[in-house]
């Protein structure tokens, strides 16, 4: 089976005018279809610069790195983007908002009407079609970015921390909504995040990062049974599988051990 | 949810008044006139020195044929001389934000050129261009130009790099990126550009009309001084001064249409449910 994506052996130097800065070291990893990825690690991993070079908005200094199959040379356009700010354009409606990535492609906005409208009423949207982003909380607009980055059924999902602006209770209920849109759409998603507990209850697979420059540190699977609930958090298997994580920060000296 | 907070903060802003706000500007005002009006005559000012207001209002009704001739003069110069800035300073400030050279190659020439003060070529620019129209217009474009340049480039670099990833990833055209994420986005900043330039233009035909001219409130108001006119200088003063005005809330009116959306313009502030 071809990988959604593929990351061989990828370093990324940035040269700064106080040197060059090793960002990210021999990252290798194959992104299965429909597979849900967490990457966590400490701030300057090399989380961010994942991502500009999964969206062809980089390219490694050394490696490659391949979307089924075919090595990335310029922006790739077959997925969805969600950063941890919306990202929303104030001055465009809810809906126009969801709309403007057909619009962007050159697509007939009016043949993606039925399926925005579908997206909003499945994060719990309906009826705020005509409104304002500034007449939307921080989690509602969330959803409305997740909405712009499904709507033209990416095969890619990619999120940078998306829930690292929202307060706890949120954030808790976002997670849950996630993990049931991509039961739903089986996407394959990259999801960067700080929260380990986040990051094991969403995914198939967690990355776990070391300090810069990035590398693996290690590759856990979860095989947590699906679908996952809050009460999955209480489960023996999560429990042990945050430990195991927790222990390999402490070894690396991203969290102090007591 | 949304109903409650917006009566929470309806109730802590209205307890204590109860009149619009632009009330209490107009009645400072009016009290200043007040306080002059009755200093004057109190303090029994010559009129040639500082007239009453009431005196000023009086010269203004019974001369308003003569001020309205020049105001339309002047009038004329600087709604040209503004709409000629809005239409250079934008559409450079757009190129200069798309090629990074060009704009550190040219930005320091554009602030290099605004030290020189205006109102010190303004005779220069008589010798070079007549009496005519066009150096007032000349004289108001070039003091309008800078403001908005500057205030609109900022707009355009502003945008964060988030959503140019986020619509390179849409793969949208740079025209597209241009028109549909980094245009409206700088709107706010250039609207605020054009708001400091709407006075300025004001001032840019004044000067011009100060050097060389033989029409327009600027020369009026040289004919005025030149005959110890005071009242006359007074009326012309108000003029001019209800001119920058009204240019200044044409161009509020134009951003309050154009921008319902932004922040400065949201009825109920900040608050979010």
């Amino acid at each position: 089976m071809v990988a959604t994506l593929q990351f061989r052996n990828v370093s990324k130097v940035y040269q700064t005018a106080t040197g060059p800065i090793e960002a990210l070291r021999d990252f290798d990893l194959d992104v299965g279809e429909g597979e849900f990825i967490s990457i966590v690690g400490p701030s300057g991993c090399g989380k961010s610069t994942l991502l500009s070079m999964a969206s062809g908005l980089a390219f490694p200094s050394s490696g490659t790195i391949s979307v089924r199959g075919e090595p990335v040379t310029a922006p790739v356009t077959d997925l969805g983007i969600v950063f941890q700010t919306d990202v929303l354009l104030d001055w465009r409606t809810i809906i126009d908002n969801i709309l403007i990535q057909p619009e962007m492609r050159g697509l007939d906005r009016n043949a993606f009407r039925p399926r925005a409208l579908d997206l909003m009423k499945m994060v719990g949207l309906e009826g705020f079609e005509k409104k304002f982003p500034y007449e939307l909380s921080g989690g509602m607009r969330q959803r409305v970015s997740i909405c712009r980055a499904l709507i033209h059924e990416p095969q890619l999902l990619l999120m940078d921390e998306p829930f690292g602006a929202l307060d706890a209770l949120t954030r808790e209920q976002m997670v849950m909504e996630l993990h049931q849109i991509w039961l739903e759409t089986r996407k394959s998603v990259i999801f960067i995040t700080h929260d380990i507990q986040e990051a094991v209850l969403l995914a198939d697979r967690v990355i776990v990062m070391t300090p810069r420059p990035g590398r693996i540190a290690e590759i856990i699977k979860t095989d947590l049974p699906h679908p996952r609930r809050p009460a999955t958090m209480e489960t023996k298997r999560f429990v042990s599988v945050v430990a195991q994580i927790r222990h390999l920060f402490e070894k690396h000296g991203v969290l102090k051990s007591y | 949810m949304v109903a409650q907070t917006q009566d929470e903060t309806r109730a802590t802003t209205s307890r204590r008044r109860w009149w619009p706000a632009s009330l209490d500007s107009t009645l400072l005002g009016l009290a200043l006139v007040l306080i002059w009006e009755v200093g004057v005559r109190v303090g029994q000012v010559p009129v040639y020195l500082l007239p009453p207001p009431s005196t000023v209002l009086m010269r203004i009704v019974t001369d308003y044929r003569l001020l309205f001739m020049h105001t339309i003069v002047t009038v004329n110069e600087v709604l040209v001389g503004f709409g000629l800035a809005i239409a250079v300073s934008i559409p450079l400030a757009a190129i200069l934000a798309q090629f990074r050279p060009l704009e550190r190659a040219l930005y320091p020439i554009l602030v290099a050129s605004q030290t020189i003060p205006k109102v010190a070529i303004a005779p220069l620019i008589v010798v070079w261009f007549g009496f005519g129209l066009f150096p007032k217009v000349l004289i108001a474009f070039l003091i309008c130009f800078f403001p908005i340049l500057i205030d609109a480039l900022i707009g355009f670099r502003s945008t964060p790099k988030e959503v140019i990833w986020l619509a390179r990833s849409m793969g949208a055209p740079r025209r597209r990126i241009f028109l549909n994420f980094q245009l409206p986005a700088a709107l706010p900043h250039i609207f605020g550009g054009l708001k400091v330039a709407s006075t300025l233009a004001v001032v840019g035909a004044v000067v011009g009309e100060f050097v060389a001219s033989d029409r327009g409130l600027g020369y009026q108001l040289i004919v005025a001084n030149g005959m110890l006119d005071v009242v006359l200088s007074f009326a012309i003063l108000v003029v001019l001064s209800v001119v920058g005005i009204l240019l200044f809330a044409l161009v509020d009116l134009v951003e309050r249409l154009l921008l319902p959306w932004h922040i400065s313009h949201r009825s109920t502030g900040q608050e979010r449910p």
